[in-house]
């Protein structure tokens, strides 16, 4: 697709794509609510300009849903009432997603951390951090793809 | 049907971001550099001329075309009150009044270009002397804010509760205690918005957004574009966060004028820095006290001076007014307190309107208590949860009528903090201060209870307590909820289920929330009336329903109404289970085929043909007892440890204790959710979230980077536990409950903090405990 050089990813995920999954959040990179995985990596879709996304391979909520059914770390989200307004949901489902693979220490401390990037008003993070203890079990015990 | 949560986990959410309509334009607003300002010279000719522009609104245009905003609350004629509202317009007139205050609206066919025409409107101000400071803003010969006023204040009055003059003499002591609680709101991550729509056929306007009260909105849309209510129509979309930040819509009402004007459907979703900048900010309070006590411990009366920032007004952008005697009634909190005087201003500034944001007043009063008994505990070298039983409503007293006129409707309050107690371990904790202080760390145990008063029903404000649910089972057998409770991710829709599946036996899944719209009468989600007012009228309605397919049934399986069961999505005899129709079946039945073997005569003679029932609610406590502006009354005990660092003056949390007793709980998780969430927020007002104001009156917090909100890592681990004492006014012994965790948890912080620092003899009289201050507290505490 032709894009503007000014347009941010978060742009053309939204406005080119329509793609509902992706929030517009402060557009500051400052909330998280806009986080896709490009190339395997959380990001700030609002911090990046489109050109720089050419050729990549972006994964968002969406990709998380086949066939109309739910991902093993949706269910847990679902399950664990990690989700209030839901503003936060898909940027925090993202980076969750990219920490139940690539982190080694799972202790609170270190799932808190890797949340940091992710702002929440209304669960005060509890539940979250429930829903991605539980989604590491089902990963553990195969129940995952 | 699919759930809120499903459909937002596939992908499928209908934020305000998400709409669209064919041959939708955007609308953004452009806002005043200064805080105060004449607007000398405002010429909108080339934007107008910019590529993609439509049209560009000014405050003159509005003063053609609409009604100044309406005062929502009027205190004119109470006596004892001074009281006045502004006339004021979304878009400045002749005088910009803060930081950001919208001066124009730009309508274009896309925000880029809306945006790139904001460089052709050329206006010219004329600064002015702001005025920052509530207190200063009192002095005479200072700038005024409005000129016509001659002064500041645009609320002042006095509120005297019980026999404060015989408390004093009574007194041993008279103790004083200042207290001064930072500007800050909520900012749910999702800003304002809304997708305004002018419909020719049916002479309506339609709107669909981040409305937290449709009904409401309504009125006020209508007022301001002087259109009869009967012509707008609000629909609340998916809305991400409210805590009260979305109740005003003063801006949205420029959005559906702009739809007017262009004939175009008009979106306008909100930057977050504009959020900031135009946004309602609470609290910002100071409260200069003497609290009257005997020496063993029970505080018997305070005198208090009570200010208020309200930035440029409390009353018209907004539904915030009562907000102040929200917060001087709830001093009280759990206590008997003999005496309360308490002279309350309202100060105008020029910062950004006073709203709502959770906890409204009422959270004040009770933090500011709750202070005090900190004060006292130490003062009185008494046991800080002695202290609190001491002066506690004893159980047996309910309901209880407070000095305050509100009458609280029953609670147990000596139990719901011995079970935090047990559950905090404060006796091994103090060992482990003991210890701890031998090796200079500094450890405190903090101890907050609350009262919250929920379910507003206040006369002059728009908050007159009207409350509608309507339930229907469609002809295909579903179940239809439509409620005034809208879903703003406090689990309104989730709970609204259980109680309808609870009462009619119906499948959770065969049961449609509608979104809420308008068309149902009701003030919304505010006060946590959610589980007082809305589901009380959906409890009527659901029973309403009940009624008639029992009827039905006991005419149909020709069997006594005892015995008629409805539960897991049937109907059935328990005498003869055989008998047993579906949901869909007896829809089909009703609606279909009322001849023989349909309806039973008498209902038809009675006119009962309907399954469609429609039911209001009304507060036996408001009706009974006048000045109970509130209904139920549910009670927390919050308890915390934390360690200060003393060299960094960073704060971390340790332990955190939360016992609640919300009545009648219909969904547990739902309501820990929002205890989590609430204590998380009030944490966050506790240690970091400061609205700032520089000195030439710009805010210098308008983001996340320097408004600090609780992170992933900032938050707790946070135990729970519960206690039920039912309201006896509520249909089902249900109270609000949302507003207590954000209360509790401020209060329980900075207790903690002063408890962690008293080897420093540090009185905090401030919020938040930033590392900054806590280092300068102990740089400037006489001992150490």
């Amino acid at each position: 697709m032709e894009v503007e050089p000014q347009e941010t990813f978060l742009d053309v995920l939204k406005n080119r794509l329509k793609i509902k999954s992706v929030h517009r959040g402060c557009e500051e990179g400052e909330c998280g609510a806009c986080t896709v995985l490009l190339n395997g990596r959380p990001v700030c879709s609002c911090l990046i300009l489109s050109p720089q996304v050419d050729g990549g391979e972006v994964l968002t909520l969406e990709g998380l849903n086949q066939n109309g059914e739910f991902h093993p770390l949706l269910t847990a989200f679902m399950e664990n009432y990690a989700i209030q307004c839901g503003y936060c949901t898909p940027g925090m489902v993202m980076t969750a997603y990219y920490l139940l693979h690539h982190l080694t220490d799972f202790s609170d401390e270190s799932i808190r951390k890797g949340l940091e990037g992710n702002l929440c008003r209304c669960t005060g993070y509890i539940n979250i951090l429930k829903a991605i203890k539980a989604a590491k079990k089902e990963k553990d015990s195969g129940c995952w793809w | 049907m699919i759930t809120r949560e499903r459909r937002i986990l596939s992908g499928k959410g209908r934020f305000i971001d998400d709409l669209e309509l064919p041959s939708m334009v955007h609308c953004v607003f452009i806002g005043s550099p200064y805080a105060h300002a004449r607007i000398r010279k405002m010429d909108v000719s080339k934007a107008l001329k910019n590529p993609g522009v439509l049209t560009v609104i000014t405050g003159e245009e509005l003063r053609q075309h609409t009604a100044p905003l309406p005062a929502t609350s009027d205190f004119s004629g109470r006596p004892g009150w001074h009281w006045r509202a502004p006339e004021i317009y979304p878009l400045a007139v002749g005088k910009v009044r803060f930081h950001g205050e919208p001066v124009a609206a730009i309508v274009a066919e896309t925000p880029r270009q809306a945006l790139e025409a904001a460089g052709g409107i050329e206006i010219e101000y004329d600064p002015l002397p702001p005025v920052m400071d509530a207190v200063s803003a009192m002095e005479k010969n200072g700038p005024l804010v409005y000129e016509e006023w001659g002064d500041n204040v645009q609320l002042h009055t006095v509120f005297n509760f019980g026999d404060v003059e015989r408390a004093f003499r009574e007194a041993d002591r008279v103790l004083k205690f200042p207290w001064h609680e930072n500007r800050t709101s909520g900012f749910p991550l999702e800003a304002r918005g809304c997708l305004s729509m002018y419909e020719p056929m049916t002479e309506t306007l339609h709107t669909w957004g981040s409305y937290q009260c449709p009904f409401r909105a309504q009125h006020y849309i209508s007022h301001v574009l002087r259109l009869p209510q009967t012509s707008v129509r609000v629909t609340a979309s998916d809305i991400g966060g409210g805590f009260g930040n979305k109740i005003n819509i003063w801006k949205y009402t420029v959005v559906c004028l702009a739809a007017m004007l262009t004939g175009r459907p008009v979106k306008w979703h909100e930057s977050t820095r504009e959020f900031f900048l135009t946004g309602p900010h609470q609290r910002d309070v100071v409260w200069d006290s003497e609290v009257a006590i005997k020496n063993d411990g029970r505080v018997l009366g305070i005198k208090a001076r009570f200010i208020q920032d309200l930035g440029v007004e409390i009353s018209n952008r907004d539904y915030s007014a009562p907000s102040i005697q929200a917060a001087c009634s709830s001093v009280p909190n759990a206590y008997r307190l003999q005496g309360l005087k308490v002279e309350a201003y309202g100060i105008v500034t020029n910062k950004s309107f006073y709203g709502a944001y959770r906890g409204f007043g009422k959270d004040k009063g009770a933090k500011f208590m709750e202070r005090i008994m900190d004060l006292v505990s130490r003062e009185c070298n008494l046991n800080p949860a002695e202290l609190r039983l001491k002066n506690f409503i004893q159980p047996q007293e309910f309901p209880y009528k407070q000095i305050s006129g509100l009458v609280y409707d029953s609670g147990n309050y000596p139990a719901v903090l011995q079970e935090a107690l047990k559950a905090a371990e404060v006796d091994s904790w103090k060992a482990k201060q003991e210890e701890l202080r031998k090796e200079g760390k500094h450890i405190g145990i903090g101890m907050a209870f609350v009262v919250e008063p929920a379910g507003i029903a206040a006369p002059n404000a728009r908050f007159s307590g009207l409350v509608q649910a309507r339930v229907r089972v469609t002809p295909d057998g579903l179940v239809e909820i439509y409620s005034d409770r809208t879903e703003i991710g406090q689990g309104a829709e989730m709970t609204n289920t259980l109680v309808v599946s609870q009462i009619l036996g119906a499948k959770p899944e065969d049961i449609v929330v509608k979104p809420v719209t308008s068309d149902i009468i009701g003030m919304g989600p505010i006060s946590s009336r959610g589980a007082v007012y809305s589901v009380s009228a959906l409890a009527r309605a659901a029973k309403g329903l009940k009624e008639i397919i029992v009827k039905y049934a006991s005419a149909f399986f020709k069997d006594r109404p005892e015995n008629i069961r409805l539960e897991n999505g049937a109907i059935y005899s328990s005498k003869n289970p055989e008998n047993r129709l579906t949901y869909k079946e007896l829809a089909d039945r009703m609606y279909f085929r009322p001849g023989a073997r349909g309806l039973p005569q008498e209902m038809q003679l009675n006119h009962e043909t309907l399954l469609d029932v429609s039911a209001s609610w009304f507060s036996p406590n408001s009706a009974e007892n006048p000045t109970s502006t509130y209904t139920t009354f549910s009670s927390s005990a919050d308890i915390a440890v934390v360690e200060v660092d003393t060299e960094t003056g960073a704060t971390r949390i340790l332990k955190y204790v939360h016992v609640h007793d919300a009545g009648k709980i219909i969904s547990r998780e739902i309501v820990d959710g929002q205890i989590y969430g609430g204590i998380v927020q009030g944490i966050g007002e506790a240690l970091s979230e400061e609205l700032i104001y520089n000195e030439q009156g710009e805010l210098s917090s308008g983001s996340y980077a320097d408004f600090v909100m609780p992170t992933a890592v900032d938050a707790p681990d946070i135990v729970i536990k519960h206690l039920e004492t039912p309201s006896p006014y509520t249909e089902l012994g249900t109270k609000g409950m949302g507003e207590s965790p954000i209360i509790g948890s401020k209060a329980v912080i900075i207790s903690a903090i002063e408890d962690a620092l008293s080897p420093f003899h540090i009185l905090i009289t401030e919020a938040p405990a930033t590392r900054e201050k806590v280092r300068r507290w102990i740089r400037h505490s006489t001992a150490g």
